[in-house]
């Protein structure tokens, strides 16, 4: 599937920022299922410093420097991406849970893996969240089986509404309040798998803004998206679990970046100089062509 | 001291001659006068957690001998070759991650390891020290290897001073190693690590600030290496190059000695809640530009469980076996070592496996209930602990209340690459452990600590190297080189002090009237009001309570915890500590030690006027001294220009605010207010010797507006504000517009007086000058916001966007 992407975030400040500097990852990500067409970041106004680099994850970061006052700035993405991620192997191919965490735990050849199954500064370990995945873990059962069910329970167990938390918002306080946003399903998700030695990613990206016909629309469209990246052993690798719609990604989404939690791939992110009160607006569009 | 046969151990053979003459007693003394010498000089207090005065220095040294001492240096450097390549395959290939010759914890469960985007030299050390334990075999093992921003240095080299002047006898029947040529040694090679083409490269010191425990030692360093000393907030990037902001205009930065968290130093990339970061850091060093030393993610070769994997990565990644051993360690990671940990808990110390900050600790001394819940969370996430064997640590003699006692030391030593190769300083710091607290694995963060002398084998030993080559110095005298912060904070010092000044100088003035008893006299009835005026425009008693009947206690309050005189101190007390690296050690101890008098004095009048009157004399004693101290020491550089800038500027609106109070009087009440201002301005004597007995509105104002000669009056604050003016480097256009604006105030002054001179009835044209002189009190006040904005680093509030964070937070002084 061939999309066209825009993401603009618009910032305005009640007094001007002297200083600004931003890091941004804005950049889908090419993968082998994923092929970036063109990709352009725009920024208003003009940095005075723009640099280009691959972050610790292998994500393309780029660094922006303002430095005249400025009471707006503006950063676009217009890219042209086409996906189409493998189907996922059958439940009973995979290996068993447990098979998978120990081949996590040990390292080894597969050790970049391993990275994902420690705890991270937005995904702590949390009990109550492995508590509450429990059910789905049962002895001896295929990766894959555990994950798409528990995928299930939170698409179900949880209300979609924004607002009500924001990206601090700890994995307790989701569970307990049972409403959020694809952030907070993904950060409970990563650390529920966490909690049995599974190696989870939180990867951020698009969900195409129009279903496909016959489809219901997606919860989250229209504006940055995440879900979980979960390894399924050195086999069959990685997998995308989207949490907040009960999907195993194939080509609805659009990967921009993968970290361990938000906190490492947040899109956009500043320290500025000045600048009082801020409002931010955003808006993403992912339409077929 | 003593070898396992009972012998003495040999460094000490020379030595303890000197000590045993000296007797109980006299060793007493001398440790009585260290103890003195580090309070007057401050600097004691430099490694971790550590409070001012906590730490002394044991007389007695820590002798190495020469083939003792080359050993260590040996396996030390070793070590740091080790862990560097440790560095380098964690930030680049991972080969040990790949081969299983290092688990995953320990790479990506490490707080020290930093997730950014890879920078040139990533992982390389450039100093390194290690914590040594000798045990009962005589042999020293590391208990901890610190690679990230170790510390230490500057104590160390305090101590070798200090012992030196207190017990300079001891020196003399051995040879011992200076500690100098290592420093230079080590700026020499700092210079060294600047990118590649700059002529005479800057290096500055990195600083969390004053608020950290280890502010002294970093300005320590900062003089010992010849370098600034800057904090996140005196540094700014652009165009990917780091810059300092200073009163000349941005300064290149090309090498920064890194002294606070790798995590914090740049908000952009790494912790964003960092205030005492500098956004764009990381792109500078990734750009090449500067370089951070030690790297910002060296701290990940800190933690403590790596120690069992040590022998296996010297082979694997030097080739070579490992000379020197750490403390028998085990990562709990692996079975094997559960079960030798279960088997013999008494034996082991637990500790967290990646955090080298947090403390070991002793399972058989954790209480029962903790106890359980210690080894419950062990149990629960084995891989994230490590357990270090209990090793009764070797003692040396300390002097003690009891005369000279055994106790454990631990030994910390430094090494720097320079030319190439590790080299160690042939010298340390020792720091005494409890004796019930040796086998309970924490280090002290206060305490005793001891000299650490390194034998020379023969006189060739103590010979320093061989000059470095350096680049011809041009001769420079330059006023702009200043950090704009540490103007600001003269600046501020120079304000603190003269406010301090009037508050006593306009206390005293109320206590002398107030102690003649119950009855007040009709003028000095109009004294005390005018006094009142004057104390609520300054600040010391406030407006709603006030009246003259309660100047007393209003003035008693005032000296009180919480009232305006503790602030003053305390505010002049950070100011004089954040300066400290413009101060010679002489003229930190006047200004120190003579505001610790006056605090004290102040703290201690809490009844009587009496008490207050002899506390006031100690906080003019105190503004004397640092004016005295200003005058005779300070080079007449950026430094004390704005000293002195903040000092006149703060007089000269005291000066015309009160003659403003004291004219704005009934004509018939004039003169009493002449007089008072003839007092305030410390000018009776002066005038007394013109005029006599006679005083009109004319000359006086004369001698306290106009005259340029009398120090305390307004026109000579305004001459040496256009001179200090005249003198600052910059741009010419705001520093002529703001002498300017002194010159007016000046002639309007002037102009005042020649008014007054001329009227038919000089006291009704006197009192009409009253408003006229608040006004000239309100430009001066002016005159400080054009100060700051011109010469200081406004620093406007920062926040960070795209991640939820304490955002705001208001920096800079001013």
């Amino acid at each position: 599937m061939k999309y066209r992407l825009r993401h603009t975030t618009e910032y305005a400040y009640a007094t001007p920022v002297d200083l600004a500097s931003h890091l941004l990852h804005l950049s889908p990500r090419a993968l082998s299922w994923q092929v970036v067409a063109e990709a352009r970041i725009t920024a208003m106004p003009q940095p005075s410093r723009t640099v280009r680099a691959h972050d610790h994850f292998g994500n393309e970061a780029t660094w922006l420097f303002l430095d005249q006052p400025h009471e707006r700035f503006t950063v676009a993405l217009d890219a042209v991406v086409e996906v189409e991620a493998p189907p996922p192997p059958e439940d009973a191919a995979t290996p068993t849970w447990e098979e998978v965490a120990r081949l996590a735990a040990i390292g080894g050849a597969k050790a970049a893996d391993a990275e994902f199954v420690f705890a991270s500064p937005l995904v702590t370990a949390e009990p109550a969240a492995r508590a509450y995945a429990a059910s789905c873990f049962t002895p001896g059962r295929p990766v894959l089986a555990a994950l798409r069910e528990l995928t299930r329970r939170i698409r179900n167990g949880f209300a979609f509404r924004p607002g009500v938390t924001d990206v601090s918002t700890p994995v307790a306080s989701v569970l307990s309040r049972r409403e959020g946003v694809c952030q907070d399903f993904t950060h409970l998700m990563i650390a529920a798998m966490r909690g049995f030695g599974l190696p989870a990613r939180y990867v951020s990206g698009y969900l195409r803004t129009r279903p496909l016909p016959g489809q219901p629309r997606r919860r989250g469209a229209d504006q940055s998206h995440a879900w979980v990246g979960a390894w399924l052993g050195p086999e069959h690798g990685w997998i995308g679990l989207d949490p907040t719609n009960d999907l195993v990604v194939a080509d609805e989404h659009v990967v921009l970046a993968w970290g361990r939690d938000y906190g490492d791939i947040s899109p956009i992110r500043g320290v500025l100089l000045g600048g009082g009160q801020h409002s931010v607006r955003v808006g993403v569009d992912l339409d077929a062509i | 001291m003593v070898d396992g046969r009972g012998g003495l151990r040999a460094p000490w053979r020379g030595l303890i001659g000197a000590f045993t003459a000296l007797g109980d007693g006299g060793l007493a003394e001398r440790a009585r006068r260290l103890d003195r010498a580090f309070e007057e000089e401050g600097v004691a207090s430099v490694l971790p957690g550590a409070s001012l005065r906590a730490w002394r220095c044991d007389p007695v040294p820590l002798p190495l001998t020469a083939a003792e001492f080359a050993v260590l240096e040996a396996g030390l450097a070793q070590r740091a070759r080790l862990l560097e390549a440790f560095l380098a395959d964690l930030y680049g290939p991972r080969a040990l991650l790949a081969e299983s010759l290092l688990p995953p914890a320990l790479a990506f469960a490490n707080p020290g390891f930093l997730r950014i985007a890879p920078l040139p030299g990533q992982g390389t050390l450039h100093l390194y020290a290690a914590d040594l334990v000798r045990g009962p075999d005589g042999a020293w093992r590391v208990l901890a290897d610190r690679a990230a921003a170790p510390a230490g240095l500057g104590q160390a080299r305090e101590n070798r001073r200090l012992l030196g002047r207190v017990l300079p006898e001891a020196f003399r029947p051995v040879q011992v190693r200076p500690l100098r040529p290592f420093f230079d040694l080590w700026q020499e090679a700092l210079r060294a690590l600047a990118p590649s083409g700059t002529a005479n490269p800057s290096v500055a010191v990195l600083t969390p600030g004053t608020a950290s425990p280890l502010w002294f030692e970093h300005m320590y360093l900062a003089r010992e290496l010849s370098c600034a000393l800057v904090e996140g907030g005196d540094l700014t990037v652009g165009g990917g190059a780091v810059f300092l902001k200073s009163l000349r205009g941005l300064q290149r930065i090309d090498v920064l000695l890194r002294r606070m968290d790798g995590r914090m130093i740049d908000p952009l990339e790494l912790e964003a809640g960092s205030l005492i970061g500098t956004p764009g850091l990381m792109d500078a060093a990734r750009a090449g530009s500067v370089r951070i030393t030690n790297d910002p993610g060296s701290g990940a070769a800190e933690a403590p469980a790596l120690a069992a994997f040590l022998p296996a990565l010297a082979l694997r990644l030097l080739g070579e076996t490992l000379a020197l051993a750490s403390v028998p360690t085990l990562w709990l990671g692996e079975a094997r070592a559960r079960a030798l940990v279960a088997a013999e808990p008494q034996a082991w110390l637990l500790r967290p496996a990646t955090d080298g900050a947090a403390p070991a600790q002793a399972l058989a001394a954790v209480p029962q209930p903790e106890r359980a819940a210690l080894l419950a969370r062990a149990a629960a996430e084995p891989w994230a602990w490590a357990a270090t064997r209990a090793l009764p640590p070797s003692t040396v003699p300390c002097v003690t209340v009891e005369g000279l006692q055994p106790r454990p030391v631990v030994l910390r030593l430094f090494l720097v690459r320079a030319e190439g190769r590790w080299q160690a300083m042939p010298g340390g710091l020792a720091r005494v452990l409890d004796p019930a607290q040796a086998l309970a694995g924490g280090l002290p963060t206060a305490g005793q600590a001891k000299d650490v002398w390194v034998l020379a084998e023969d006189r060739g030993d103590i010979v320093g190297p061989a000059a470095a080559p350096a680049t011809r110095l041009v001769i420079r005298r330059p006023s702009g080189d200043l950090p704009s912060r540490a103007a600001d904070n003269l600046f501020w010092l120079g304000r603190m002090v003269e406010r301090l000044e009037r508050a006593a100088r306009l206390g005293r003035a109320v206590l002398a009237r107030l102690s003649r008893g119950t009855f007040v006299l009709p003028r000095e009835g109009v004294e005390l009001g005018v006094l009142l005026r004057c104390l609520v425009e300054a600040g010391v008693v406030s407006a709603e309570h006030a009246t003259v009947s309660m100047l007393g206690e209003a003035l008693l309050g005032a000296a009180q915890e919480g009232g305006v005189l503790p602030g003053l101190f305390a505010e002049v007390a950070r100011l004089t500590d954040s300066v400290r690296d413009r101060l010679t050690g002489d003229m930190y101890a006047t200004f120190t030690q003579a505001l610790r008098t006056a605090r004290a004095e102040a703290a201690s009048a809490r009844r009587s006027l009496d008490e207050l009157a002899h506390a006031l004399v100690a906080v003019l004693r105190f503004s004397t001294a640092v004016a005295g101290v200003a005058a005779e020491n300070m080079v007449r550089g950026g430094g004390w220009i704005f000293l002195e800038l903040g000092r006149r500027l703060e007089r000269a609106h005291a000066v015309a605010a009160e003659i403003g109070f004291a004219l704005d009087l009934p004509p018939p009440r004039m003169e009493a207010g002449l007089r008072l201002v003839l007092e305030l301005c410390d000018s009776a004597i002066t005038y007394r010797a013109r005029y006599f007995d006679v005083v009109q509105p004319a000359p006086v104002l004369d001698l306290v507006l106009a005259d340029q000669g009398n120090p305390r009056g307004f026109a000579f604050q305004c001459a040496a504000m256009h001179a200090l003016l005249d003198e600052l480097a910059g741009e010419s256009g705001t520093r002529e517009a703001m002498a300017g604006a002194v010159a007016g105030l000046l002639a309007q002054a002037e102009a005042l007086v020649g008014r007054v001179a001329a009227a038919p009835d000089e006291a009704a044209a006197a009192a009409a000058a009253a408003p006229e002189l608040t006004a000239i009190a309100g430009s001066v006040a002016d005159l400080s916001d054009r100060i700051t904005r011109r010469y200081f680093a406004l620093l406007p509030l920062v926040r960070t966007v795209g991640l939820s964070t304490e955002p705001t937070v208001q920096r800079g002084a001013a």
